[in-house]
């Protein structure tokens, strides 16, 4: 390999690409190019850094300097000053923002500094599409350690002394699947890798098999070893198509490498791998949907007996994996389980990708080591809510999922302890819900999203959740009654006990959680008729407290249906039938004039005395 | 109003009151009181829609009406018949007509029916016509992705996925046409394709817009963007302008959420959209 002075490496993730980084890049190429300096700096686009929030962004090497939110316009600089001259660009380095002073070291930024990177270990770090970097950071190591010294059980034994439990959601022992598998006689196997991130707002994987193919595959050839099985598939989301572009990529190098193919590495053991592309239904994250899907047919569940490492797919033993999970295999068949047990707690060993979004300063893709409390991964690595903001809860596991409240911040992020919260670790997915948002509407929301995604062929998920969403929907439209809440409880605790598959089971979860933790606005909504987040349109009326407002006329200018009123300096009003709800009078008001009253019709008298006793 | 309308009767009265009716809202009709005389006109004439009565002498409406699917004529056929017995009125909806009419009728009532049945015929025809040029023109390179993949295991998903790259979306006479070359039945294909939501069966405009709610865009008000969309392009979402240049979906994460509430229009991404400012997005696609 060429070996050169400098090397930046710019971050290719969706995020970074959507903000402009292959301009950048371009850029770049040209600007070290009219300077002669193309020969001494490489520019190399890796898969996501994770920091996605700052980008477009570079890391340079070997000085590890790093610089966000670069456009065009600020590469003759960056070429003349920092490699040429020597000397960082410290307006482009990320800021402090409590002692306003440039850090200019990417480990020493917090969003860096809190995080383990293990499934991580490469981001940022190699081209992705070519497999002697993946080479040069031992990839592949493991892979021949597993296929040259060890056998079936010694993989197995390694991988459940590891205590890694699956990453998709559910967390069961990876190495304990294996065994199961492995301990069935047949001459077929599968070893499949599920890849079809459905969950809204959940992007880990995504980012492995964008930025590290390679891993994904080693991982693979791992496991196909230790249950026998000579061929996989990886499934994936078509919605993720530089994704299925670098698989593929991958899968080709290695069979060119013999890594993949008839007898890898002279050991006897063949496994062939091929990239399957899903079609879009969530209900395919579901083992047994997922086998469905590859079969080419609709993706339904089946019930369980048989599980899928005795009859899977074709009917023959299959053991199938999240991507997350397969990145983690290589590292811990060549460093051991103890290696791996170092980080996180007794049951929830190693580390977790989460991909933090919603109303946070950093979103982004990050790698804990498990049993750090939320409150790190919200305040210290997410940099706090943006400003004004307030946390209310944080949501985990998506539709499976549930709402951790602002009061539990300071639970662990162990499966174990998420799961006491009502919430689950899931596959990843963190969404920071702020004090804007309704929570019966987040729960509608998320119900809205599994009616949709129910595949249909168990009664209590296809009508059950349907009629959960219905209420919901009665309720923020003010017409929920007394009972409600106790009914909803009801039918979800009757969906959870007996839909046949995960999406039915845990499609409730973000209903329960949210009726635990925010009764309060379940009630306010069913018997005050009042939201007091201003979401549910029916449910709130905007009014401007006359003592409070100073005539600013900041809310008039942006009310955008022109139905804010009054004098300069004088206080002004709401024209209810013009209103639309819109919050922009709520959000832009410097002095908190503007409260948000119940839902009914009220006259001037009435809102002036209701904003008084809302104040 | 637009349209060409031939109305067969053979009571010369009800033609003429037809005629009366039909001519001054600007529709072309011509009036025949045989079917042996319309059966001539429409070898050399197409119409819209043919408003024929049942019972006639020499040949009934029935039989008219099989003879005009036998012979493939395009037009909207519109039953209009003093004896609306359950049995005629069931052998002529499974010939396929658009409507029935009974006598008497009211002006406003032939305007109404006659107005809804201009308008789904104009509807259809621009869809068959685009869904047979599309898969006319496209005919060979359909055949040759389902050779190729065929023997595969699992072959179906990916053809259609190929397919839907190739032609934009999955119409039915697409599905038949791969029903019949891996040799399952229609309903199988149909049964995959209306299950993932990748495949659709409508196609896209000129111009797709994505939209995503997913949660970290939902909690960025990215429902509002959709209403916003909704209401400039007057459509529903998964919907279609009448132009054909815009076409609406949503979607459920794009796994772009740092970036939410994100809008995709064709290949290009926005990220932090202003629910207000949405439609300007558009501006550039116009």
């Amino acid at each position: 390999m060429k070996t050169y002075r400098s090397n930046i490496m710019l971050c290719g993730g969706t995020g970074c690409i959507t903000t402009g980084s292959l301009k950048v890049r371009d850029a770049l190429i040209a600007e070290l190019e009219k300077r002669g300096l193309s020969d001494e700096v490489s520019v190399t686009l890796t898969g996501c850094n994770g920091y996605c929030a700052q980008g477009p962004l570079i890391e340079v090497h070997p000085e590890g300097i790093f610089y966000q939110k670069l456009t065009v316009a600020d590469v003759p600089q960056v070429v003349e000053e920092h490699f040429i001259k020597g000397r960082p660009v410290e307006k482009l380095m990320y800021k402090d923002p409590a002692l306003k002073s440039s850090v200019p070291a990417m480990k020493d930024i917090p969003f860096f500094s809190f995080q383990v990177l293990r499934a991580l270990r490469n981001k940022g770090l190699i081209d992705p599409e070519k497999i002697d970097e993946y080479i040069a950071r031992d990839g592949y190591m493991a892979a021949a350690k597993a296929l040259t010294e060890m056998k079936s059980e010694d993989i197995i034994s390694v991988m459940k002394d590891s205590g890694l439990r699956g990453r998709g959601g559910a967390g069961f022992s990876t190495g304990l699947k294996w065994e199961f598998c492995a301990k069935i006689t047949g001459d077929v196997k599968y070893i499949l890798c599920n890849g079809d991130e459905g969950d809204p707002g959940a992007f880990m994987d995504r980012a492995v098999m964008e930025s590290d193919p390679h891993v994904v595959i080693e991982g693979m050839i791992i496991a196909g070893k230790a249950i026998g099985a000579n061929k996989g598939y990886i499934y994936v989301r078509c919605e993720y198509p530089l994704a299925v572009k670098r698989l593929q990529k991958a899968i080709e190098q290695a069979k060119e490498y013999g890594l993949l193919g008839e007898n890898i590495l002279n050991s006897g053991y063949s496994l062939d791998l091929e990239v399957y592309l899903g079609a879009g239904a969530f209900v395919c994250g579901e083992e047994t949907a997922l086998m469905r899907s590859l079969e080419g047919k609709r993706g339904m569940p089946i019930p369980r007996p048989p599980f899928p490492v005795q009859k899977g797919l074709w009917g023959k033993p299959s053991v199938l994996n999240n991507v997350e999970t397969f990145a983690n295999v290589p590292q811990i068949i060549l460093r051991g389980a103890d290696w791996f047990k170092e980080l996180g707690t007794e049951k929830s060993t190693g580390t977790k990708v989460f991909a933090l979004s919603g109303s946070i300063t950093n979103v982004g893709l990050i790698e804990i080591a498990m049993g750090i409390p939320l409150r790190t991964i919200v305040y210290d690595i997410g940099g706090g809510l943006p400003k004004g903001k307030k946390l209310k809860a944080v949501q985990l596991g998506g539709p499976s999922g549930g709402c951790v409240p602002a009061h539990l911040i300071d639970t662990p992020v162990t499966y174990e302890d998420i799961v006491k919260t009502g919430a689950i670790v899931g596959s990843g997915g963190m969404i920071v819900i702020d004090d804007s948002n309704c929570m019966v509407n987040v729960a509608k929301f998320f119900l809205e999203f599994t009616t949709e995604e129910s595949c249909g062929k168990c009664t209590p998920c296809r009508v059950g959740t349907k009629v959960l969403k219905d209420l919901l929907y009665e309720i923020t439209e003010g017409r929920g009654k007394e009972g409600d809440i106790e009914l909803l409880l009801d039918l979800a605790a009757d969906i959870g006990r007996s839909s046949l598959c995960g999406l039915g089971q845990t499609a409730p979860n973000p209903l329960i959680t949210t009726i635990r933790y925010f009764r309060n606005e379940y009630e306010e909504h069913i018997h005050d008729k009042w939201c007091q987040t201003g979401v549910c349109k029916t449910l709130c009326t905007f009014v401007i407290n006359k003592e409070k407002c100073k005539g600013c006329t900041l809310c008039a200018k942006k009310c955008p249906a022109k139905a804010i009123s009054g004098e300069k300096k004088e206080p002004h009003s709401v024209d209810q039938s013009l209103c639309l709800k819109c919050r922009t009078c709520y959000e832009v008001c410097k002095f908190d004039a503007v409260s948000i009253c119940p839902g009914k019709k009220i006259d001037k008298e009435e809102a002036a005395v209701c904003s008084e006793v809302v104040v | 109003m637009e349209g060409s309308i031939l109305i067969v009767d053979d009571d010369p009265i009800v033609v003429k009151s037809c005629e009366y009716v039909l001519k001054p809202e600007g529709y072309e009709v011509k009036g025949v009181t045989k079917v042996k005389e319309a059966m001539g006109v429409l070898v050399n004439q197409n119409f819209d829609l043919i408003i024929t009565d049942l019972k006639m002498p020499e040949i009934d409406g029935v039989k008219f009406i099989s003879w005009l699917k036998e012979k493939n004529i395009p037009s909207g056929i519109i039953v209009m018949t003093g004896y609306p017995s359950q049995e005629s009125i069931k052998d002529t909806l499974e010939l396929g007509i658009v409507d029935y009419v009974t006598k008497p009728f009211s002006p406003s009532f032939l305007l109404d029916v006659v107005a809804k049945g201009i308008k789904f015929m104009m509807t259809r025809t621009t869809l068959l016509k685009g869904e047979v040029d599309a898969s006319k023109s496209k005919a060979e390179e359909l055949k040759k992705i389902i050779q190729t993949n065929k023997n595969k295991p699992g072959a179906l998903i990916p053809i259609l996925q190929k397919t839907q790259e190739l032609i934009g979306y999955l119409p039915a006479s697409v599905q038949r046409i791969i029903a019949k070359e891996l040799r399952i039945p229609v309903s199988e294909v149909h049964a995959v394709v209306s299950f993932y939501s990748f495949f659709k069966m409508k196609p896209r405009g000129k111009h797709s817009i994505r939209l995503c709610l997913g949660t970290a865009c939902y909690v960025k008000q990215a429902t509002e963007i959709l209403e916003k969309l909704k209401s400039h392009l007057k459509i529903e979402a998964d919907g279609i302008t009448e132009d054909r240049k815009f076409s609406l979906e949503t979607v459920r994460c794009l796994g772009a959420c740092g970036l939410a509430p994100v809008v995709v229009v064709d290949g290009d991404t926005y990220g932090a959209v202003d629910p207000v400012k949405a439609d300007e997005l558009l501006v550039n696609y116009e």
